[in-house]
């Protein structure tokens, strides 16, 4: 009954979504108020229809109905509750299902802030989004359908007798019950962490969120509405979605560090940089919108921008879902690899096609144009140059060269991790630079002796820092070099707050606390992105610290005895097997981790083994200073192997990715404006 | 009540040509500089990654820095934990396939297909690494005839990627 009910939501879910984008393209096109509410409607009612598929799928889940094909392969009778929620997103129908929720509570969301203010727009925006979330509908339901069943065919030749089908096939029964829970699968142990958990969802509304500023683009030339409206309608969006993907990345490298075992959070894998492409892309559209906003330029740049990041999300979903990418993440090989491609294909053709068409009539001419090289527009479009050169190396690197290579020379070429780190370290210089360099500038014109003069804080304390780090023993130039960089952006990013401070002190007579929380009030987006300029320092610094004074050893320990590790001390004290509540067997071995002589932790380093699949979970003592890393390689109660590393300021990553999001909420937050000015804005809205 | 609208007349502010000619610089060398870093990354890095059986039939591949595919023999794995040394036959998957469970199965099946030995140095037994997993392997074919492998990659679509349908379940069928 559960699997019926939702195959009968996900059809009307379907078919409201492909009704509400004809219905909202025809409308709007023939200028039918009626069709153009009849459309918006049906967008709307997408959610509840989503909502209540995906809700069945989870009390199928939750309710161990393992003839749903789907609930077999991700849970088994001993995966705990949690696990059984969130294995909605464990595999590929399940969670692109939860992909299509996302998208319609984005949509639901849309509607209700702007379909009175953006009237002329929202048909379209609505035709755009209804497009794109009946695409995916169209797959879960002739694809990957969630609630596809085990049927058996009796009569059929042995080894085609098991099938499984969302439809009742002629002839079929459906399997005991019994051999359905001794059967089911369970959740990939790779799954089974709390990164896991979070990850896929943060990534997915990043990637969805996206969706919105492309659709009110795509409307804005669609109506021919090229004014900032869309921008205003969408700028919040833009952050929005830009949030979720940077957690849903720093989630990705959390849980690769905890999990897959190596010491490292970013591999450089295909499926890693598939999800990367859109946020730099989106970084870039979020820095050059501020200039078509300011100063009514870069009109053409910022559409080509918005759709290029659309593009990438529909691009990096291909990647990932397809399987045709190797790699550590991806999903199985799927049939909706070529539809998905073709999609991406079509869009980006159709959106490139109408941005032409408009270019060309005249209607995205620039109300200024750049007068100034070293003016604050200009550096910003050197930045948004950065990002792109960014995009552009890991595109080739990742997919570029081995395509290409196969293609014309029938031979595949790849590169490697330092390939990747050849290219884009040198243009993560020149991103750090410009983050220190352009909010110094001033819009329009600045002259070399008075930007020079901005810079003399900022580059003092740098220097003051580099030298610091050289008396405390960092002698390593390279290390040196970057550390420099990096503190530079955020020398500047702590000045600018500072000199804000310092003038509303001056003029309005304030104290030091009330001024700056009154300049982060006043203007929330300026001071925010300092926030994130300062988290991205905190990041860089955890990066070149982690991977450039990594300390890497493996030391086979019989029972009570140490090893030393720069001026860390490992005992190994004993060998446990041990049964979890799951039914996974556990090789745990307790040690202690001294410092400097003194006892200061107990870590339990295990392998637990999911009946064909060990997994290797780290024991970790972890302080903002360094991790202390130990992976237990195999072993008996006499002997063990252990694998060690000490990854130096490593936290910074994470920490720097909170200050980040903090920053872009700040950015994001809704501006508190007295009562009066709120009715006002009714008001207009209305 | 009629709407009154003003809007303030554009001004274009035209650049000086001096300026537009640092523009023109500028975005030059920056497309100069990219370009560069491009090349000179791709002709040092680039690998070529080619399967088992390419590999032992051109000679011209020996010796040199290159990734190569192969399925994984579960019988053949063996970590020397003390010195951190994996060493494992994989054995030749074609290179085009249309299921890869499927594929690394019947390539583990067929006495005829090409082999190699592989090492790998200073390595964590990684919890990929059995039977049928695919491997994709960085590195040269030294003298001897092993693969000497920096890096590995391990794909295990077996038991939690491919659900195929599971058999057993037609034995007891429990309602019409």
């Amino acid at each position: 009954m559960l699997a019926e009910a939702g195959l009968a939501s996900l059809t009307i879910a379907f078919l409201l979504a492909l009704y509400a984008s004809l219905a909202s393209l025809v409308g709007a096109r023939s200028h039918s108020y009626a069709l153009q509410r009849s459309g918006r409607n049906a967008a709307l009612l997408t959610f509840p229809a989503l909502l209540l598929s995906t809700g069945l799928l989870v009390t199928a889940l939750l309710t161990e109905q393992y003839q749903i094909s789907y609930v077999y392969e991700v849970t088994d009778p001993r995966t705990p509750a949690l696990y059984r929620l969130t294995a909605l997103w464990g595999s590929q129908r399940g969670s692109l299902l939860f992909w299509s929720l996302l998208m319609s509570v984005f949509t639901f969301a849309a509607i209700w802030r702007s379909w009175r203010s953006e009237r002329r727009l929202m048909p379209y925006a609505i035709a755009a989004m209804m497009a794109t979330l009946a695409f995916f509908l169209g797959l879960s339901l002739l694809i990957e359908n969630p609630f596809a069943r085990w049927w058996l065919l009796p009569d059929a030749p042995p080894g085609q007798q098991e099938l499984s089908s969302p439809l009742i096939p002629a002839g079929a029964v459906a399997p005991s019950q019994a051999a359905l829970r001794a059967g089911a699968q369970g959740l990939n142990p790779l799954l089974r962490h709390f990164g896991m958990i979070i990850h896929p969802p943060m990534l997915y509304l990043g990637f969805v969120g996206f969706t919105i500023p492309f659709a009110f683009a795509l409307a804005a030339l669609a109506s021919g509405e090229l004014s900032t409206g869309w921008i205003k309608a969408t700028r919040r969006w833009s952050l929005i979605a830009w949030i979720f993907l940077s957690l849903g990345l720093i989630l990705g490298g959390r849980w690769a560090y905890d999990v897959l075992g190596w010491g490292g959070y970013w591999g450089w894998d295909p499926v890693e940089n598939a999800a990367f492409l859109p946020w730099l892309m989106g970084t870039a559209f979020i820095h050059s919108v501020m200039i078509q906003e300011k100063r009514g330029m870069l009109k053409l740049w910022n559409m080509l921008l918005v759709i290029a990041t659309f593009s990438a999300v529909m691009f990096g979903t291909f990647a990932t879902r397809s399987g045709v990418i190797e790699s550590v993440h991806s999903f199985a090989r799927s049939e909706v690899g070529f539809p998905m491609l073709a999609f991406w294909a079509a869009v980006t053709l159709v959106a490139l096609t109408t941005l032409f068409r408009r270019w060309r009539r005249g209607e995205l001419t620039d109300e200024r144009q750049f007068a100034n090289l070293l003016s604050r527009e200009s550096l910003f479009v050197l930045n948004n140059v950065v990002f792109i050169a960014l995009f552009i190396a890991i595109f080739w690197g990742s997919f570029g060269l081995p395509i290409i290579s196969e293609l014309f020379f029938g031979v595949e070429v790849t590169i490697g991790a330092e390939t990747f780190e050849f290219f884009v370290v040198p243009l993560f210089i020149a991103m750090y630079i410009l983050m220190g360099i352009a909010p110094l500038s001033a819009w329009g014109a600045t002259s070399l002796p008075r930007l020079g003069g901005a810079l003399k804080l900022p580059l003092a304390l740098t220097g003051l820092s580099i030298l610091t780090l050289w008396s405390s023993g960092t002698s390593l130039l390279v290390a040196l070099l970057g550390y420099g960089v990096v503190l530079f952006a955020g020398f500047v990013a702590l000045y600018e707050i500072y000199r804000g401070a310092l003038a509303r002190r001056r003029s309005l007579n304030e104290s030091w606390l009330p001024a700056t929380l009154a300049l982060f009030r006043r203007n929330q987006r300026r001071y925010g992105g300092y926030i994130v300029h300062l988290g991205v320092t905190v990041i860089g610094i955890g990066v070149i610290a982690s991977s450039v004074f990594q300390t890497e050893v493996q030391h086979t320990l019989a029972r009570g005895e140490m090893i030393a590790v720069r001026d860390y001390a490992l005992r190994y004290d004993d060998f446990i097997r041990a049964q979890a509540v799951d039914g996974r067997m556990m090789n745990i071995a307790p040690v202690t981790l001294f410092r400097n002589g003194a006892e200061i932790a107990q870590l339990r380093p295990r392998i637990d083994d999911y009946e064909q699949m060990p997994m290797t979970i780290a024991g970790a003592h972890s302080t903002l200073e360094n991790d202390f890393y130990v992976l237990l390689i195999g072993g008996d109660y006499e002997r063990a192997t252990f694998r060690i590393y000490i990854n130096p300021l490593v936290n910074l990553v994470w920490w720097g990715g909170l200050l980040l999001i903090l920053g872009t909420a700040v950015a994001v937050y809704p501006k508190a404006l007295p009562t009066g000015q709120w009715r006002k804005r009714e008001r207009a809205r209305q | 009540m009629a709407d009154i609208s003003w809007q303030k007349p554009k001004h274009q502010e035209k650049p000086k040509r001096t300026e537009r000619l640092k523009f023109l610089t500028a975005g030059l060398l920056i497309l100069a500089a990219v370009l560069y870093l491009l090349i000179s990354g791709t002709m040092q890095g680039a690998r070529y990654f080619i399967t088992v059986e390419e590999l032992l039939q051109d000679h011209a591949y020996h010796g040199q820095t290159l990734r190569i595919s192969g399925a994984v023999d579960g019988d053949t794995i063996d970590y020397d934990s003390e010195n951190a040394v994996i060493q494992f036959e994989i054995v030749n998957i074609p290179s085009a396939y249309d299921d890869l469970a499927t594929a690394l199965r019947e390539a583990l099946r067929d006495e005829r297909a090409s082999r190699l030995k592989v090492t790998v140095e200073d390595a964590a037994m990684p919890d990929l690494l059995q039977h049928e997993a695919q491997a994709i392997l960085t590195g040269a074919l030294s003298a001897d005839g092993v693969f000497q492998a920096t890096e590995l990659l391990l794909k295990c679509p077996s038991r939690f990627e491919e659900s195929t349908g599971p058999e057993g379940l037609s034995k007891i069928p429990e309602h019409q």
